[in-house]
């Protein structure tokens, strides 16, 4: 990449019949880089125009290899083995209330929700107080998907900073969401109801 | 080997049927290999590999420098895992959408916007039909994916509709529900 | 007679052999009739790390070739390329040696036939998401040590009761049947988005169905042990059912069934 920057290189590219192939993305092998971002920028380099036509027409039937788009979010690090081969990988710590409960209360957010949604398609309008028991178990429901998403995306290991920004980011909105949930519910027609004048809008 | 085990079995074999013949073989020209061979040992020393040793090892250095063999590109593209991706971002979607319009809706007063439920449907009913209905089926594709496709997984936290065959068939069902209830909604 | 190049220009000499003359062409072989297809391929060389992995092209006659893709691979080892790397050992869906990515999905080599449409070109990769130790050779060393974490022999503090052995009714039994059949291939774990994203600390399928297999062992005294062991937020239940395992699984089995009563058993246990 960097080398696709200076001046000279580019001159000299330019000049090359292959200059095209260079530029384009999908010929740069993206996998090898996925791993070690560090070495790319040395063989891009080093491969002058001609030496690449040359290794390209003695080896035919072989492509750099471009099925993988780069991640550019969290690249997996290069392997690394805790212990001896011999040792078993260590227990993650127990926690009853991040694990088996946290998941049916999950389960019971997302069975909650089942009817609620139903009854206003049923119904028509709703009482105030299912209307904000709708409301409320979608924040709840959405604050714990998200929290998966970090969960899964964001390694506590691997960027432990970024996930407490991430973890603390979302607890903080789901309070302000559900204060101004609150304040809708309370000054305005409610949420289905609101949603229906809209939608026939 | 394998013929040292046999001559062992058929020794041991002998002298359970014949107790005399083994006595007398002990004092005679063959027995002394086999009763040597009855007490089992292994002339194999295992080592261990201390933590500090394995660190250090060649094989550490060549792991370090090994690619990631492809995966989400090259994976075949299937009803399974395509469909879980669009759950979570149907969630995504519709709980950003949520998650925006409860925070903006409690700070409007002190920005001046108009989020009122009035304001917004007169907003609405000014755009153009084609604009209206796009918007509609914005909502109400991801709204009726992940309503149906979280019934589909709430079916599976059970243990049920879990084989292959059942998967892909509640897998189109789903898609097909989708499309035409998300289509009648946007119509309304 | 394999051709890595040239193949069309081949058949077109044969071709234009004038027909008076055909008697005293040696004999026929099938070499026009062969059913070339090609084979792109994963490489990549240690000896050589600091090149990107590339995918090669063999092209091969499917006439002299057996049915399955192993066996495709053995002959491009054999007769083609000697320097193309991958595991195997039992040749019959057994020993999960030869676990790879074949046209996109994971199964074994051995048990995988060669679609005959020679239009179609085959892609093979490795297990995704793996570190690879060379070609299609994958290092499944954290499987194995996550294999090992989970402790997957027979734990009992009693002895038998007629001092024999444990002995299990029909029904009880039958409870395995699905469950021990699994040769730990890595097919169903390297196919889980959820593994490649959390490889260290999620199980993944194959480990999960493994743990099930002894949580569901009547014989077996330490249950509540293994569920605690699994009870938090990395190990099972990063699983979103996703159910790509139970889609590849080469043995037929049902991996996500196994993890869903997993989670079950510590939800409301």
């Amino acid at each position: 990449m960097a080398s696709i920057i200076r001046p000279s290189l580019l001159a000299q590219l330019r000049a090359a019949p292959l200059s095209r192939r260079v530029f384009s993305t999908r010929s740069l092998p993206t996998i090898g880089s996925c791993s070690n971002p560090s070495r790319r920028p040395a063989i891009r380099s080093h491969g002058e125009p001609a030496s690449l036509a040359a290794r390209s027409s003695i080896l035919p039937h072989s492509v750099g290899f471009h099925a993988t788009p780069a991640r550019p979010i969290l690249p997996p690090l290069p392997q690394r083995i805790q212990g001896t081969t011999n040792e078993a990988q260590p227990i993650v710590e127990h926690s009853a209330t991040e694990g088996g409960y946290h998941w049916a209360f999950e389960r019971i957010i997302a069975v909650t929700l089942v009817p609620l949604t139903v009854a206003p398609f049923a119904a028509g309008s709703m009482h105030p107080v299912i209307d904000a028991a709708l409301c409320a178990t979608i924040i709840i429901h959405s604050h714990i998907g998200f929290d998966a998403m970090i969960t899964d995306y964001l390694p506590k290991k691997r960027v432990p900073k970024t996930r407490k920004l991430f973890e603390w980011g979302l607890r903080a909105g789901t309070l302000v969401v559900a204060v101004g949930l609150y304040e809708f519910e309370t000054n305005d027609v409610g949420l289905t109801e609101a949603i229906s004048r809209i939608w026939h809008a | 080997m394998l013929a040292n085990r046999a001559v062992q079995t058929s020794m041991r074999r002998l002298a359970a049927r014949q107790p005399g013949l083994m006595a007398l073989g002990s004092q005679g020209k063959f027995a002394p290999p086999a009763i040597v061979a009855l007490s089992q040992r292994r002339p194999v020393a295992t080592e261990r590999l201390s933590d500090s040793q394995a660190q250090n090892s060649i094989l550490v250095n060549q792991r370090l420098k090994r690619p990631v063999a492809p995966h989400l590109s090259i994976y075949q593209p299937q009803i399974t895992w395509y469909l879980s991706s669009a759950h979570r971002i149907t969630g995504a979607i519709l709980s950003g959408g949520f998650y925006i319009f409860g925070a903006a809706y409690l700070v409007a007063p002190l920005v001046g916007w108009h989020l009122e439920s009035a304001s917004l449907a007169a907003a609405v009913a000014a755009w153009p039909f084609a604009v209206k209905f796009a918007a509609k089926v914005f909502v109400s594709l991801p709204f009726t994916f992940h309503a149906y496709n979280g019934v589909r997984h709430l079916i599976w936290d059970t243990g049920s509709m879990m084989t292959n065959q059942k998967v892909i068939q509640s897998g189109w069902t789903v898609l097909g529900l989708t499309v035409a209830s998300s289509l009648y909604l946007a119509l309304m | 007679m394999i051709w890595t190049r040239g193949v069309a220009s081949a058949a077109a000499e044969q071709s234009f052999v004038p027909a008076s003359k055909t008697s005293t062409v040696k004999e026929p072989t099938d070499e026009p009739a062969a059913k070339m297809k090609k084979f792109h391929i994963y490489r990549w060389n240690p000896d050589a790390p600091t090149e990107k992995p590339r995918m090669q092209t063999y092209s091969i006659d499917l006439n002299k070739t057996g049915p399955m893709v192993l066996d495709a691979l053995i002959r491009i080892k054999n007769e083609i390329d000697p320097t193309l790397t991958f595991r195997r050992s039992c040749r019959e869906g057994i020993c999960g040696s030869c676990a790879m990515n074949i046209d996109g999905i994971n199964t074994l080599a051995c048990l995988c036939r060669i679609p005959t449409k020679t239009t179609q070109e085959m892609r093979i990769y490795p297990l995704p998401h793996t570190y690879v130790v060379k070609d299609l050779v994958p290092d499944l060393t954290l499987f194995y040590k996550q294999y090992k974490s989970i402790q997957p022999y027979l734990q009992r503090d009693t002895p038998a009761p007629d001092g024999r052995e444990y002995r299990q009714s029909k029904a009880e039994r039958r409870k395995l049947d699905g469950l021990y059949e699994c040769i730990l291939c890595a097919c169903c774990s390297t196919s889980c988005p959820s593994y490649w994203w959390n490889t260290e600390l999620y199980l993944g399928p194959a480990i999960l169905l493994q743990s099930y297999r002894w949580l569901a062992d009547s014989r077996d005294e330490r249950k509540q042990q293994r569920k605690d062991a699994l009870n938090n937020s990395m190990s099972v239940f990063r699983c979103h059912t996703i159910l790509n395992c139970s889609r590849t699984c080469p043995k037929g089995l049902n991996p996500a069934l196994a993890i869903a009563e997993i989670k079950k058993s510590l939800a409301f246990a």
